[in-house]
């Protein structure tokens, strides 16, 4: 450290990486801040400069957003399929988790590696096969079918990081409530189920991301005006641009897609990082 | 052993799920593959392995290779180069770390559509955020159709980056907070300095986690649709974004005339899923090195 020029050329290079991790922040918040300014103003302010503040507070936009094109119905169908998805993955996916990590039997490395072989399968390749197998039972373009699949695809991801949620937890309290008498199944819902809780709720807010976002399932099975998600929503808002030129409205609509995952993340970022840090570092 | 037993009805759920509606219909999509179908109404034609041997003669399925894999290595290179450079500066005992990385990760929590909403009005060659800057400093000349065909896919590289960049820096960093302090201190006291500690401490004891990234980042890459395809314009996509998963769409759901391609559209993301198994074997394989325990 004693050479003042190498001293010199790190400084300049802890201030090169500095500056660009300031501006890559500062351009984040001013995507969220803009989206979010922008979507007040009127489209006259807007065309007159896209960088200004808004001179009034253009509520109207996001009446005009909610119910003229209709996303109060996108965003009741997204909440309820997100939400049903989530109850019934917690349902399917924690015990399955739990067999999977805490017992060993002749199938059980197979059954652990065909669960997370579905995390690398791209969704293109189930689309037809899925989408054929819908018809046939009549739940193409209904929001339980779009459930269903989101369910199902859903289940590799939950399941894996609910088994390394599990194999985090100690096991004492397991083994004295079976040689209390306690049956397996009962030991699991009534000591397994709640200490799992905290990974339950990561599972939960991590599906709720991926589903609340999700588009291209929703694209392919959701064909009816009514039955849209919020992403097809704002996407077809998104098209009729072409038409109304009404840029403020989308913005609202945007904002309206955003705030609920962005909301959750502000208040649950610590989960979600410790979630990733499950998935990926112990996994 | 009976009691062994009972606890598999816990099992049962996931398992029939995921069998009938994940397992059963990737390996349907085999059966689908070697067939001529031209909508879900009409009958399915076998042809055997036509659609493959088509494969090799569509220019239109090598295009999107090509862009398959500029996606994968380019947007994989600048995001792990950022991930890098700002997990280095993160890990280095800085004052509210916490707060940049949410605030780096927050796109990745925003539905695609969304982002892909606001980055094209970012780049409206019309009113859009930058061309309005470079006017409002005098740089008219620098005003670009960034959206244009020969600079579309930089455009939503430039986007994508942004977006991913904060999962993988994540990932990388929860890595690092794995490691002792004292390591750390060792490697001070010997005289290490920080880019040497980076390089010859942080990066080898990371390694498991960094293979794990790679092979997320291929997966993800590969599969990756909504930002591409509302980029600009749905079904008008312009071709230079067209990706193996947008060409994919294409052939079978995104027709204007209802005359589709499922036979072959299901062959091309047979070929996607063969490509997440070389590219992730490629990047294990290369990426192998004794695990470092601590």
């Amino acid at each position: 450290m004693a050479n003042p020029a190498l001293v010199a050329r790190q400084k300049f290079r802890n201030g090169a990486i500095y500056f660009l991790l300031s501006l890559w922040i500062a351009f984040s918040i001013f995507t969220f801040i803009w989206i979010l300014y922008t979507s007040f103003k009127s489209n006259k302010e807007l065309y007159a400069g896209v960088w200004s503040l808004p001179k009034m507070i253009h509520i109207e936009n996001y009446e005009k957003a909610w119910n003229v094109v209709n996303l109060k119905r996108y965003f009741l169908n997204s909440v309820l399929i997100t939400i049903v998805s989530i109850f019934f993955l917690t349902f399917i996916c924690t015990p399955a988790a739990y067999v999977l990590s805490r017992f060993k039997f002749r199938f059980s490395d197979f059954l652990n590696n065909l669960f997370i072989i579905g995390m690398g399968i791209p969704y293109q390749l189930l689309l037809i096969p899925l989408y054929k197998m819908f018809l046939g039972f009549r739940l193409n373009d209904s929001l339980i079918g779009l459930g269903i699949v989101y369910i199902a695809l859903s289940i590799p991801f939950t399941t894996y990081l609910m088994s390394g949620f599990i194999r985090s937890l100690p096991s004492e309290l397991e083994d004295s409530a079976m040689v209390d008498g306690c049956s397996e199944l009962g030991t699991f819902w009534r000591i397994m189920f709640p200490l799992a809780q905290p990974g339950i709720v990561t599972a939960a807010i991590f599906n709720f991301i991926f589903l609340w976002n999700e588009y291209l399932l929703a694209l392919v099975f959701i064909m009816r005006e009514q039955k849209r998600t919020i992403s097809l929503g704002l996407y077809s808002i998104q098209s009729a641009m072409l038409f109304t030129a009404d840029w403020v409205g989308l913005f609202a609509a945007v904002v309206i897609v955003m705030l609920p995952t962005v909301l959750l993340y502000v208040i649950l970022s610590e989960k979600v990082m410790a979630g990733i840090t499950l998935g990926a570092v112990k996994g | 052993m009976l009691k062994r037993k009972r606890i598999l009805i816990l099992l049962i759920p996931a398992l029939v799920l995921y069998l009938g509606l994940f397992i059963f219909p990737a390996i349907q999509a085999l059966w689908v593959s070697l067939h001529k179908w031209t909508g879900f109404t009409a009958d399915m034609e076998f042809v055997g392995l036509a659609n493959f041997a088509e494969l090799f003669r569509d220019e239109t399925y090598w295009m999107s290779m090509l862009t398959t894999l500029k996606v994968i290595f380019i947007g994989g290179a600048g995001i792990f180069l950022l991930a890098f450079l700002f997990t280095f500066f993160l890990s280095s005992g800085i004052k509210g770390k916490k707060i940049y990385r949410a605030i780096i990760f927050y796109p990745n929590v925003v539905a695609p559509i969304a982002l892909a909403t606001f980055w094209s009005f970012l780049y409206n060659p019309r009113f859009g955020l930058i061309n309005g800057l470079l006017r409002l400093v005098g740089l008219e000349s620098w005003t670009r159709t960034w959206t244009g065909p020969d600079l579309v896919f930089w455009a939503v590289m430039v986007a994508l980056v942004w977006t991913y960049v904060g999962f993988y820096m994540v990932i990388l960093l929860s890595g690092t907070e794995k490691i002792p302090a004292d390591y750390y201190d060792v490697a001070r006291i010997a005289g290490a300095n920080r880019v040497q500690i980076f390089f010859r401490v942080i990066i080898p004891l990371i390694w498991d986690v960094l293979v794990i990234a790679v092979v997320l980042w291929i997966i993800m890459s590969i599969k990756l649709f909504e930002f591409l395809f509302a980029f600009s314009g749905g079904v008008a996509a312009p071709r230079p974004l067209w990706t193996n998963a947008v060409y994919m769409f294409m052939l079978t759901f995104g027709r204007r005339v209802a005359i589709y391609r499922i036979g072959y559209g299901t062959t091309v993301a047979i070929t996607m899923v063969i490509l997440v198994v070389i590219f992730s074997g490629i990047a294990r394989l290369a990426m192998r090195r004794e695990k470092v325990e601590f």
